[in-house]
């Protein structure tokens, strides 16, 4: 069975937001509407000093917060692992930008519904389309993208390789694996 | 392609939809029967289409999907040196300008109350060439002037159309960017660029120049193959700039005194007979003037001005030495020598001179120069060029050492004031809103008997002419062919992604080809921009279908050869310690130290520029996708140390005002461990003035406001940076 997932090296990220403008142009969205989100850490006294770009999107999690609350059913887990928003279904209502602890929802004012990285790579993945997806726009190349249930993949070999973990613990379950 | 059924595609499906049931009859429509009517709608009109980027000056190939008429897919072609397969988010963002609200969609003329009147282009075109037919009469072509901020069909147009009225007066935005860099460097080694072999060094020293904040993404992968492989990457800059995380060592620097640094190092090599003293010998002159002077210019000297301790740049210089031929200064672009000091074309002289110490040219590793390719001559007599101006460039006089194919397009303008220039033309360059001191500019292009801009949005040189004339996006036209040096040199192509959005725009081709005409130069203008590219493509066995058809064709034969002979095209045929120019121009004939014009004192800061990577000049200031970007992270926000910010009472986020001799403003401030003390860095896209810019209006504040007019003597650079600045908090 296919489990999507993915992994974000962000000791290889530059901060630089070509994740947010290329998701933007792929999935057709205005300019303010936003998949991605960044946050920045600066860490040390100058001269020592790091800095850190995390960025955050839909994590697809399996005990995903936003499906228990969505009043209708329009959140959804398919049968590739990944959270889906039926639209048609969606009344607005914004349950779960509130559930989702990850602050990754975002209420797009054109079409009413809430909505959220699709893990829209998939295509590619699948042989399907090239794309500007995060993972293939990725200036730096951050991210791995791929089935979490194939242990000889790239996604589940890089994940043991550099110890990613889930952003925030394993609560919710996350399928998007962090190297720090 | 899937076919999930959504609300969204519902509303764009309707008038496809409405029509399907009109055709099944009318009446009731199921959801099942609309579903089948939906699928059986018209497919989506898709294409793919090659072009290239224009979010900044590096111009990457990509390869855009649209979908009935909308860009929708954008992928960077891997064939392209610059963006090796990967666009930044400029690429995909910029390309929102062709649907922007705000595009120029009409000529405009300025009428006496100041405000805009649409005009038709029959007249726009009449009015303008009959005052540049008057003022040719009267002051003669040399009173004509036109700036320009380089892109394929523009420079050539451009060029064209001045130099066949009798102008030699084609500039384009240099003196703001990296002119005293590639003139200083002109002095040393002949041409005003080099690449520092990044991917292969054992060590590189960046001066203020970061790939990961001025993005072209094919440098970016070169270094982070450099670290991949153990390079030794070093970042002096007075930020810790976003490619630190590439880097091995930061070495904050207090901005204008990089010279400082290069002449210590020099000095340390060249004291302890640590330099290649072979290559030296064998392919240099006047390198015992340099050496003679160089000896006062000690660490310790070093140290006090630069604020790098001595020990730092004795060890860096020792370790440059044992990477070396491997290793080099990297040549920098516009940060930190580009324009900015009143040093800065002596700082890239000496920085070549450092270089050559190392005997890194031409070396793995080392410091090289990618081949380029060029188009053949054309033979068709359309073609041919106008003759060449009998008059330099004007500026060339005053500042001997600027580089003639940039040239001083602010002491250009400083000229209507003296009368001695009476028109002037802008094509795609905010020069009024950015070169120099905005209020000083506005000022002067009023003046002007004619002034004109051509652009695709209203801005502050839109604003301060007295017509202007609405261009074609980037992605509405094909333009003339660029050609691309590299480690393998290509050929690419500008091509129409979108049909022509606002009828009433033309693009640059049309525009100079219709003034050429009305100008009576029309012979220079008797063909389309598809037959020039065409004829261009002949000439090294392509055409213009072809390029079309694969975007970017590579020249593999001429590809880099490492080890290749170079041929210095300097006066003296080698690299020249000495300068007989630059003595000329009143400098030390072998570089030696000149203070910044202006230091910060006790409670003082430099302002210092720098781009964002989502960022480019001024222009990408009102793109959507972009200054939402800047909107939500707060990037408009000058970084001020966060010792210093402590002692003056001041926190993140907090507004403060301020002020320099020239100006003052007020913002909200980022307070960070990331930059010296003596710095305050503005991030140079803000503080759009314009209204008609209804994203970026009043959004930060910018730079160049604060910045008095003035020149790098000798280079003609604006010295971007030759201001100090104080910082208060509001209501404090």
């Amino acid at each position: 069975m296919t489990r999507y997932g993915m992994l974000i090296d962000t000791k290889n990220c530059i901060g630089c937001y070509a994740c947010r403008t290329a998701c933007q142009r792929q999935n057709g969205l205005d300019g303010d509407v936003d998949y991605i989100r960044y946050e920045e850490r600066e860490t040390g006294k100058f001269p020592h000093v790091r800095i850190e770009a995390v960025p955050l999107q839909c994590m697809h999690c399996e005990d995903a917060p936003c499906v228990g609350v969505c009043p209708t059913g329009a959140s959804y887990v398919d049968d590739t692992g990944r959270v889906r928003v039926n639209e048609e279904k969606c009344i607005g209502c914004r349950y779960c930008m509130a559930a989702c602890p990850y602050g990754v929802r975002v209420h797009n004012k054109a079409t009413g519904a809430v909505e959220k990285c699709k893990f829209c790579t998939a295509e590619a993945f699948e042989g399907k389309a090239k794309t500007c997806s995060c993972v293939e726009a990725c200036v730096t190349g951050c991210r791995v993208f791929g089935d979490l249930d194939d242990p000889d993949g790239e996604l589940a070999r890089a994940i043991v390789e550099k110890n990613a973990l889930p952003i925030a613990g394993d609560r919710t379950k996350a399928k998007i694996f962090y190297v720090r | 392609m899937s076919h999930d059924i959504t609300r969204r595609r519902f509303i764009q499906g309707g008038t496809g939809v409405a029509a399907a049931a009109t055709l099944l009859g009318g009446g009731f429509l199921g959801f099942d029967a609309w579903r089948q009517a939906y699928a059986d709608a018209p497919a989506k009109e898709v294409k793919q289409v090659h072009s290239l980027c224009n979010s900044c000056s590096s111009k990457c190939g990509f390869t855009a999907t649209v979908e009935d008429g909308k860009v929708m897919t954008m992928i960077g072609d891997p064939e392209h040196p610059y963006c090796d397969g990967t666009l930044c988010a400029r690429g995909y963002g910029y390309a929102s300008i062709a649907y922007s609200e705000d595009r120029l969609t009409n000529p405009l003329k300025r009428t006496e109350t100041g405000a805009f009147e649409a005009i038709s282009w029959d007249d726009a075109i009449k009015e303008i060439s009959e005052k540049i037919t008057q003022i040719i009469d009267e002051d003669g072509p040399q009173a004509l002037v036109l700036i320009q901020d380089p892109r394929p069909s523009g420079s050539y147009y451009t060029k064209r159309f001045m130099n066949a009225l009798g102008s030699a007066n084609v500039y384009t935005h240099g003196v703001s960017c990296n002119m005293s860099k590639v003139s200083g460097m002109t002095q040393a080694i002949g041409v005003g660029d080099f690449v520092s072999d990044v991917a292969n060094a054992k060590m590189v020293m960046f001066l203020g120049r970061s790939y990961a904040d001025g993005i072209r993404p094919g440098s970016l992968h070169d270094l982070q193959a450099a670290r991949k492989k153990g390079a030794r990457i070093v970042m002096v800059d007075p930020r810790y700039n976003a490619s630190c995380l590439y880097a091995d060592e930061w070495v904050p620097i207090k901005p204008g005194t990089d010279l400082a640094l290069v002449l210590a190092m020099a000095n340390v090599l060249v004291g302890r007979g640590t330099y290649n003293q072979e290559y030296v010998a064998n392919n240099t002159v006047g390198f015992e003037d340099w050496a003679a002077r160089l000896p006062e210019y000690t660490p310790e000297w070093a140290a006090e001005i630069t604020g790098i301790p001595a020990e730092t740049i004795t060890r860096l210089a020792e370790e440059m030495w044992e990477a070396a031929p491997a290793s080099s200064i990297e040549q920098g672009w516009r940060a930190a020598f580009g324009c900015s000091h009143k040093n800065s074309g002596e700082t890239a002289r000496a920085l070549c001179l450092f270089n050559t110490l190392l005997g890194c040219w031409g070396a793995e590793g080392g410091a090289i120069f990618y081949p380029s390719a060029s188009a053949g001559k054309l033979t068709d007599p359309r073609f041919a060029a106008p003759p060449a101006p009998k008059e330099k460039i004007l500026g060339s006089a005053e500042y001997p050492l600027a580089a003639a194919s940039m040239g001083v397009s602010t002491f250009a303008l400083q000229q209507i004031a003296e009368g001695k220039v009476k028109g002037v033309i802008f094509y795609q360059s905010n020069c009024v809103g950015g070169y120099s001191n905005p209020k000083q500019l506005d000022e002067w292009v009023r003046q002007a008997e004619l002034s004109v801009a051509i652009d695709v949005q209203m801005t502050e040189t839109c604003k301060a002419c007295q017509y202007v004339l609405p261009d074609t996006s980037y992605l509405e036209r094909l333009e003339v062919p660029e050609f691309v040096g590299g480690r393998v040199p290509v050929v690419a192509l500008r091509d129409r992604v979108l049909d022509k959005i606002h009828p009433e725009t033309k693009p640059v081709d049309e525009i100079f080809a219709e003034l050429g005409r009305a100008c009576g130069v029309g012979q220079y203008f008797d063909f389309t921009v598809d037959e020039l590219a065409d004829a261009q493509l002949a000439t090294v066995g392509l055409s213009l279908e072809q390029l079309q058809e694969e975007g970017i064709v590579a020249f593999p034969e001429k590809a880099y050869k490492p080890g290749k002979e170079i041929t210095w095209k300097t006066p003296s045929g080698k690299i020249q310690f000495t300068s007989e120019a630059c003595a000329k121009a009143g400098f030390t004939p072998s570089p030696t130290w000149i203070e910044p014009l202006v230091m910060p004192e006790e409670g003082q800061f430099r302002l210092v520029g720098g781009k964002q990577t989502i960022h480019t000049h001024t222009q990408t200031a009102n793109i959507k996708p972009l200054i939402s970007i800047s909107k939500k992270y707060g990037l408009e926000r000058p970084w001020i140390n966060a010792d210093v910010a402590a002692t003056l009472g001041i926190e993140d986020g907090d507004e403060v005002e301020i002020s320099s001799d020239a100006f003052t403003g007020r913002t909200k401030i980022k307070v960070t461990e990331r930059i010296e003390p003596t710095s305050l860095y503005l991030p140079s896209h803000y503080g759009r003035m314009i209204p008609e810019q209804q994203l970026s209006y009043g959004v930060g504040l910018s730079q160049m406001d604060f910045v008095p007019f003035h020149l790098e003597p000798g280079y003609g650079g604006t010295m971007a940076q030759e201001t100090v600045v104080t910082v208060k908090k509001v209501g404090a």
